[in-house]
């Protein structure tokens, strides 16, 4: 006797009976234009979103997605399973150590929800053109870092030409730190977008020089003595790995001995790997409320069944439960969505290098190795080798030499997949 | 973990529950769960009981004697209300969860939750104004005068600002700076002390940050007093818990040996400093952190003997923790749910102020969370379930609201009447990704819970997925 088939079982009406109350009913408080029924519901199942990042956030975001209606999600990660990680990506098993996280996301979600495809893609962002991202609607970022933010950043909101609404992808953001946590939403040129907020992240941990060299103190100058200056020292061609067990026990008996000489407690293993790593631990349930966050303002934006929040959420729980929501608002001088150019002020008698030095010290900007160029002539330009060295002379040469107070430069870095037009304005 | 749900696996489920799935269709519904969960964690060990929880609470609540912590999701408002009464005699913690459409809602319920390591931001305790005897031998020790340009730029802060103290109170008859004027006058003289020939001083700009740490008083924050001279810490029994044997080992101490302050954390925040002065003022902040800990463990000792408790019931450890964070201990005491939700005790003047000042102010769906469980209880109906009398089922929601807002002295016109459409609309929903959101607030709360570090919230939290809103309250 053969039993009922599949698609009887997987009756949208019952299987989507929750979220259909949302999607078949008005309500005071859905988003203007809302309009129940089959059209809005039909838009749920078919759009493409993207999420970046399968790792603590990712995990939670696809199933999430899955789970809300979603059917067409693709998910991006360069990077494979490590065993730190099986304490809350929890779509990975042991027997998983060393598999792509995009393609064995992928594989669990499909596996256990019915009728969704995520398409898994194991490589980098930049790997992927603007063609790529332009066939999503909704873009959702599970990142750690901020140089990924920036680039999807830059590359969505430049992708937006107002003439072809098409091409207005909203952007989600979340990101967690211990028990801190924040979700955005970036609309592009609507709202702030992330490199306006550039100057809000906070720097990680850095030890001066000369307490590493000669006045340890901490067991972490110990092991951070031991990697910056005794490996280099003793393995001139090797670049250290902190993944590499043998590399971290090195380190270890290295960084022990100096701790003992100057009477310091406390190295260990994991405070060595955590240092050279820079590693946050990170816990289950900050993942498990971001991600929601950011899903459930991905079903709000779909469907319109209820207002986006606007615009920024903080979340901290580690003293009780502590939620900040504000609209941040958009930088005129933004270098991707701003309208204004960034004013830049310097003495005229200080050298290019000095202007260069400025903006890679600048924390709205956070350059790495900017190339600078006026609309006649490049001033210093980091690649290719030849450019670089016909206009490395320039460096040394006065701000005066080169420009004109007011005059446009237009930078590019590594870190902005855009130029970026500054004014420079002469003081004193 | 045990996982108590009489149903078994439907339709319904695979759109919302992630630990179900379409081969599991018509098999016990905890039993599935409990399965797919425990594959998250092998360390992890699993029952299900496939009852209704309502029955148990109903028939046979003992059941629950054999837990440390209940979580109670999507409970009818009747069996909640019993389940907390149960749950308080027994001095069992009790989470509740809800969620309604895009609402989220948390209780905490337990009559007393203290807490050793609250994990505050820094532990800080230098004891500029009352320096104990070895600090102020090695503070002694340092001839400024004579030390070289490159030891002067090293001398630990803490030094710097311990001898600023005692020239400026040896000219004010032993007064600290009080006022803006002598605080700005303490910088002064801290400036005073460095070498015009030494460029770098980081050490002094340490110190002029921390001065006002050198002028504000040691003193023991009024919450901690409290604890300290708690009634349970006064009235101890063979019964009373760790914490308040030592809680009153300390106030004993507070008024003996430690003259007025609490046992030294010990810790030293790092500073520019040379290695040496460093390691060894490290080293005698602890030493008097272990003598201080040494004597509170002594008390304990003499206390638990005095109600016939072995003299090593409390662990060392435990004591070790409870001095080095004896300035931010935190004791709560939750209210019941009874006294939440009995008329003469609820804080209904409270919500009428919120509401008033707020009329988008969270409590609102407080509101309408209780007086969804109203209507069922009134009507056996929930509001919203189907969609075929909405209209008729606002109006029974809108009845059930107004009796609620009477009963309590509050003016019907405090919730907007959206609230209560919005909330018929939602009908009962369990939005996977408010259940997600709910989950992890939760989750996190009963690590806290059981594990007694960090703070859990007091008591109660909505979360609203239409603004993206977390509020507490203390209902």
């Amino acid at each position: 006797m053969s039993f009922a088939q599949p698609q009887h079982i997987l009756n949208p009406e019952l299987r989507w009976h929750d979220l259909y109350k949302y999607l078949d009913r008005p309500g005071p408080y859905a988003n203007e234009g809302f309009t129940p029924g089959a059209v809005v519901k039909e838009f749920l199942h078919s759009i493409k979103i993207l999420v970046v990042g399968a790792g603590g956030l990712g995990c939670e975001l696809l199933k999430d997605l899955a789970l809300t209606g979603f059917t067409d999600i693709h998910v991006i990660d360069m990077d494979t399973i490590d065993i730190s990680n099986l304490n809350r990506q929890f779509l990975f098993r042991a027997s998983d150590v060393g598999r792509s996280k995009a393609e064995t996301a992928a594989e669990f979600i499909m596996k256990r929800v019915p009728g969704v495809t995520i398409t898994p893609f194991f490589g980098k962002i930049q790997d992927k053109d603007e063609d790529y991202y332009d066939q999503f609607t909704i873009i959702i970022c599970g990142l750690d870092s901020v140089e990924a933010r920036r680039w999807i950043n830059a590359t969505v909101v430049n992708m937006y030409d107002e003439d072809y609404p098409e091409t207005f992808k909203p952007i989600i953001d979340g990101g967690t730190e211990g028990f801190k946590g924040q979700s955005r939403i970036i609309l592009p040129s609507i709202t702030a977008c992330y490199e306006c907020s550039l100057d809000m992240q906070t720097k990680p941990t850095t030890y001066p020089m000369c307490t590493i060299a000669n006045t340890p103190r901490l067991p972490e100058h110990c092991i951070e003595w031991a990697s910056v200056l005794e490996w280099p020292r003793e393995f001139p061609e090797k670049k250290l790995d902190g993944d590499d067990p043998e590399h971290i026990k090195w380190l270890l008996d290295r960084a022990s001995s100096r701790a003992k000489e100057f009477d310091i407690t406390g190295v260990t293993y994991s405070l060595a790997q955590g240092v050279v790593k820079n590693i946050i631990p990170a816990i289950a349930s900050t993942n498990a409320i971001v991600a929601a966050s950011c899903a459930t303002e991905a079903f709000k934006i779909a469907t319109n069944c209820s207002t986006p929040m606007s615009n920024y959420m903080m979340y901290v729980g580690d003293q009780g439960v502590y939620t900040y929501t504000f609209e941040l608002q958009k930088k005129e001088d933004c270098p991707v969505c701003g309208g204004v150019s960034i004013k830049i002020e310097i003495h005229p008698s200080a050298t290019l290098q000095d202007l260069i030095d400025l903006l890679m010290e600048r924390k709205d900007t956070q350059l790495k190795k900017p190339s600078l160029r006026t609309e006649s002539t490049s001033l210093y330009m980091q690649a290719p080798r030849m450019l670089e060295e016909a206009t490395r002379p320039n460096l040394v040469r006065t701000i005066a030499d080169l420009l004109s107070d007011g005059e446009q430069v237009t930078v590019t870095d590594e870190a902005l997949p855009i130029s970026m037009n500054m004014t420079v304005h002469f003081t004193g | 973990m045990t996982v108590v749900d009489a149903r078994n696996v439907e339709v319904q489920d695979l759109g919302h529950n992630f630990f179900v799935t379409k081969d599991h269709l018509g098999q016990s519904r905890g039993k599935t769960v409990t399965e797919l969960l425990l594959e998250l964690n092998s360390e992890v060990a699993g029952e299900y009981v496939q009852k209704d929880p309502a029955e148990i609470i109903a028939n046979s609540p003992e059941f629950f004697d054999q837990f440390t912590l209940v979580i109670a999701t999507q409970l009818d408002g009747e069996s909640v209300q019993r389940l907390a009464d149960v749950c308080w005699e027994a001095e069992l913690p009790l989470v509740v969860v809800r969620v309604h459409g895009l609402i989220g809602y948390s209780r905490i319920v337990v009559p007393e939750h203290t807490v050793i390591e609250s994990h505050p931001e820094q532990i800080v305790d230098l004891r500029f104004d009352c320096p104990f005897e070895t600090l102020r031998q090695f503070a002694d020790s340092f001839d400024l005068e004579s030390l070289d340009s490159h030891s002067y730029g090293h001398v630990p802060y803490i030094v710097i600002l311990l001898k600023c103290v005692e020239h400026w109170k040896g000219l004010h008859g032993g007064a600290l700076p009080s006022n803006g004027t002598e605080r700005s006058d303490f910088k002064d003289l801290i400036r005073s002390t460095q070498r015009p020939d030494l460029l770098e001083n980081q050490n002094f700009e340490e110190a002029l940050s921390a001065a006002y740490r050198a002028w504000t008083p040691t003193t023991i924050p009024a919450s901690i007093n409290a604890i300290i001279n708690d009634d349970r810490a006064s009235k101890l029994s063979s019964k009373t818990p760790n914490f308040w044997f030592i809680a009153k080992a300390v106030q004993e101490f507070v008024a003996n040996e430690g003259q007025g302050y609490l046992p030294l954390p010990g810790n030293v925040p790092d500073m520019h400093a040379d290695s040496d002065s460093y390691i060894k003022l490290q080293t005698i902040f602890r030493a008097k952190a272990r003598e201080d800990a040494a004597t509170v463990s002594r008390r304990v000792q003499a206390l638990l003997a005095t109600v016939g408790e072995p003299s090593d019931r409390v662990p060392q450890d435990e004591i070790d923790r409870f001095c080095k964070n004896a300035g931010y201990l935190k004791v709560i005491r939750y209210r019941s749910l009874k006294e939440e939700y009995h008329p003469s005790s609820a804080k209904s003047k409270e919500i009428g102020n919120w509401l008033e000042s707020d009329p988008a102010d969270n409590i609102g769906w407080y509101i309408m969370l209780r007086v969804y469980e109203d209507c069922y209880a009134r009507n056996k109906l929930y509001p919203g379930l189907s969609s075929e009398h909405l209209e008729n089922d606002a109006a029974a929601l809108r009845k059930a609201y107004e009796n609620f807002m009477t009963e309590r002295g509050l003016n019907a016109s405090l919730v907007p009447d959206e609230h209560i459409e919005e909330f018929t609309r939602a009908g009962g929903s369990e939005l996977h990704v408010l259940a997600a959101l709910q989950g992890g607030l939760v989750a996190q709360e009963v690590i806290k819970l059981l594990t007694r570090q960090y703070v859990p919230l007091d008591n109660t939290v909505i979360f609203n997925g239409m603004k993206s809103i977390a509020s507490v309250y203390s209902l």
